[in-house]
């Protein structure tokens, strides 16, 4: 069975990408949120067993969010995406519960080498 | 991977984006202490910068990361913001907006902002404020202790090196010493974490870890954390600091709970909703004709089909009108800058308000008005809005007032923009128009109709001098023009020294117009349901005249009638003295249309209308009739 994925950015273009190529690698895009907000709430309803997560987000971003998720699901697998120069923010998603990151522009390639390594 | 075929996506929610950028700007310039209008921007410079990136465009990316950065300056209180920052910010999303039209059509290697990186660069990284910066740390450092805890000789040493190219060398070193947390006790981090975010940073770092784990299952674990070049375990490292993984910060997590319930929604490609409106006319035509022959056979089933056909089909249309309608804010959006602009460059102080921005229509309509809309307003700030000294001279405020609403009406919206200028001088207007020959050279007044019908003349302008902002002879035609060609009317009321408005009449939805059908000597003739207000019955005997006009008097009402008969040029011939006649309402203005007979009501589909030279200016468009013939549709403007 293939793997579930919740794809969390507030840019429908992001959102259509990272579904695209996980989607061509696979992988099942369950569902997609566009706020922090909207991530927790649909993390807890399916459950997926990855979750891709933008940082900056509009109603809670994305930090909150993985801070959020991680605190019932320790187990949740979390990939941040990023931009560049966001380094910082990228630790503190990690130091949240994050699992793993991507920086934008994104190639499909490193997408989905991430994508094995928090699915591990 | 190929991105082409993301460009249009691309581009539609860069648009989207920076025309928020545009709102939220004059909404800080409004209210310097405002937070949220900061945030605002730097989410969607933010946004257009990764969608950027990732479509390849390189120098928009870079422009938008340098006008990010200036905005993280501000929001971070790095800089202070002053007016100039404001502009500055104003012309970043013009070149932005620039920028994306040019990338989406054929990459931006043609995009050049000039010197504005730099200079947007400049404002960021303010020499005072980095004085500031030098001791600021980042968000991280700061959550983690500053004291270092005691050295424990403890556990192996584990040394590990990032690989060279990794993007973000830093944070892949924390997720390595994540991993190696999972296997026990982690200390003596060297350098410690809160280094690792320095530019400095080379990738390589060693620490102490107690666990029970073999060599080779940590070295593969932290090997899993990605992009790592070389672990090695055991061998002797300095220790000159000691560092303690920060728990998780706390805080900050008090959610921000607006949730903006947007979901269930998809975005669909527009083409899509007018081919399905465009199927769904064919289909009511279709329906129609069906209605008609089974009426053939009264109860038959062929009926029972039609009805029930008939009800699906109407369902169906008016979901898809209702899947099109859009508020007019996506349009009215861009001219709060518009109009700010135009009174800067002007020199002019003008209040601008919109009010009903929540009202709906068609969306094909709304985007045909965007432009019609602003030209009306550039005629506002431009020819309405005196300057402050002239205003002050009169007795007025100095700032002017010009205001955009949109109403409800009936079957129409009413989109109107007053403001309370000098109003149109009605003698230049007439002198000019006699010049041209337009008027009759001894004619005293102008009514606001026949103002209208003068300055809708192609090519009128009064304009002395052509400014760049109107006054090109692109004039009120173009507005006319378009309006009138969806169904839609315009009004223009003017007082001198009060100021003018305009009202601009469009009808919700296109495509489909309810019609009533009538007959006018052999031709057949549409007129649309949403400007007749009443059908009467006129009689020879009870006219009266009004104004030199036969006028028929309805509950003590005298209203001019109109003989379709006469202005289509149909040969007189012998007609019963009662016969049926249309009251039409156009805004505040009737009359009452005679017409041969009335054939009842009928939905038709608008066909785009060449008018044949010499045809008679009181056509807004054709159709096809329920019998496959074809009919022209009548300009109910024109007929008042």
């Amino acid at each position: 069975m293939s793997h579930t994925v919740l794809v969390c950015d507030d840019a429908i273009f992001m959102r259509t990408m990272i579904s695209d190529i996980l989607t061509q690698a696979g992988f099942e895009v369950v569902g997609e949120a566009e706020t922090g907000m909207q991530a927790v709430e649909k993390y807890n309803q399916l459950k997926p067993d990855l979750v891709t997560m933008d940082i900056v987000m509009p109603d809670m971003g994305g930090i909150d969010a993985v801070r959020e998720i991680c605190r019932d699901n320790p187990e949740a697998k979390i990939l941040m995406c990023s931009a560049m120069g966001q380094q910082a923010l990228v630790v503190e998603a990690i130091q949240a519960g994050a699992k793993d990151f991507v920086v934008k522009p994104f190639q499909p390639s490193r997408v989905l080498e991430a994508v094995q390594r928090v699915l591990g | 991977m190929d991105l082409s075929k993301y460009a249009a996506l691309f581009l539609a929610e860069s648009r989207e984006h920076l025309g928020a950028c545009n709102r939220l700007l004059l909404e800080w310039e409004r209210d310097p202490s405002a937070r949220e209008p900061v945030d605002g921007l730097f989410r969607a410079i933010h946004t257009v910068k990764g969608m950027a990136g990732t479509m390849g465009y390189g120098r928009l990316a870079d422009l938008a990361h340098r006008a990010e950065h200036l905005l993280d300056s501000l929001r971070s209180g790095r800089v202070g913001a002053t007016a100039a920052t404001v502009d500055l910010l104003l012309r970043a999303v013009d070149q932005l907006e620039r920028g994306v039209e040019i990338a989406a059509a054929d990459g931006d290697a043609q995009f050049d902002a000039g010197d504005l990186g730099d200079v947007l660069t400049a404002a960021a990284d303010d020499p005072a404020a980095a004085a500031r910066q030098v001791g600021k740390k980042g968000r991280w450092a700061q959550a983690s202790p500053e004291v270092a805890a005691p050295v424990r000789d403890v556990g192996r040493v584990v040394q590990v090196e990032v690989r060279a190219g990794a993007i973000m060398r830093g944070a892949r070193a924390f997720l390595a010493l994540r991993r190696a947390e999972a296997f026990g006790a982690v200390s003596g981090v060297v350098p410690p974490p809160a280094a690792f975010e320095s530019d400095s940073f080379d990738g390589r770092f060693s620490f102490r870890l107690e666990s029970e784990a073999s060599d080779a299952d940590i070295v593969d674990a932290i090997r899993a954390a990605g992009e790592i070049e070389a672990v090695t375990i055991g061998a002797d490292v300095m220790t000159t600091a000691e560092w303690q993984v920060p728990s998780a910060a706390t805080g900050g997590a008090a959610a921000r709970a607006q949730a903006a319930a947007r979901s269930g929604q998809v975005r669909v490609d527009r083409r899509r909703l007018d081919a399905l409106m465009n199927q769904v006319g064919e289909l009511v035509v279709a329906r129609n004709r069906l209605l008609e022959l089974a009426q053939a056979e009264p109860g038959g089933e062929l009926e029972a089909l039609g009805t029930r056909i008939s009800r699906l089909v109407s369902d169906l249309q008016s979901e898809i009108i209702q899947a099109r309608m859009t508020p007019v804010w996506q349009v009215f959006d861009r001219f709060p800058r518009a109009v700010r602009d135009l009174a800067r460059q002007l020199g002019k102080q003008v209040r601008f308000e919109m009010e009903g921005e929540g009202i709906e229509l068609d969306r094909a309509i709304l985007d045909e008005i965007g432009d019609p809309l602003l030209h009306v307003l550039r005629n506002a700030v431009d020819h309405g809005i005196e300057s402050p000294e002239e205003r002050v001279a009169a007795g007025k405020p100095a700032e002017g007032r010009v205001t955009l609403s949109a109403t409800r009406e009936r079957s129409s919206v009413a989109i109107r923009i007053s403001d309370d200028g000098r109003g149109i001088d009605r003698a230049a207007i007439l002198a000019k128009a006699k010049r041209e020959g337009a008027a009759a050279a001894d004619l005293e007044t102008v009514s606001d109709d026949l103002l209208l019908k003068i300055i809708a003349r192609p090519g009128f302008t009064t304009a002395e001098q052509l400014s760049s902002v109107s006054g090109r002879g692109v004039g009120i035609d173009v507005v006319l023009t378009r309006v009138r060609a969806h169904g839609g009317t315009v009004e223009i009321a003017t007082e001198p020294g009060q100021g003018t408005s305009f009202t601009l009449r469009l009808p919700i939805t296109l495509a489909i117009l309810r019609a009533l059908l009538a007959r006018v000597g052999g031709e057949r003739y549409l007129l649309p349901l949403s400007y007749v207000a009443e059908t009467v019955e006129y009689d020879t005997q009870p006219v009266t005249a009004f104004q030199g006009r036969e006028a028929l008097v309805l509950r003590d009402q005298v209203i001019p009638t109109v003989h379709l008969r006469e202005l289509l040029g149909v040969a007189p011939s012998e007609l019963p003295p009662r016969r049926p006649g249309l009251v039409l309402e156009v805004g505040d203005r009737r009359s009452a249309v005679v017409v041969d007979a009335l054939l009842g009501q009928q939905e038709v589909v608008v066909e785009p209308f060449e008018a044949p030279r010499g045809t008679p200016p009181l056509f807004s468009g054709a159709t096809i009739l329920a019998d496959g013939s074809p009919a022209l549709i009548l300009d109910a403007a024109a007929l008042v």
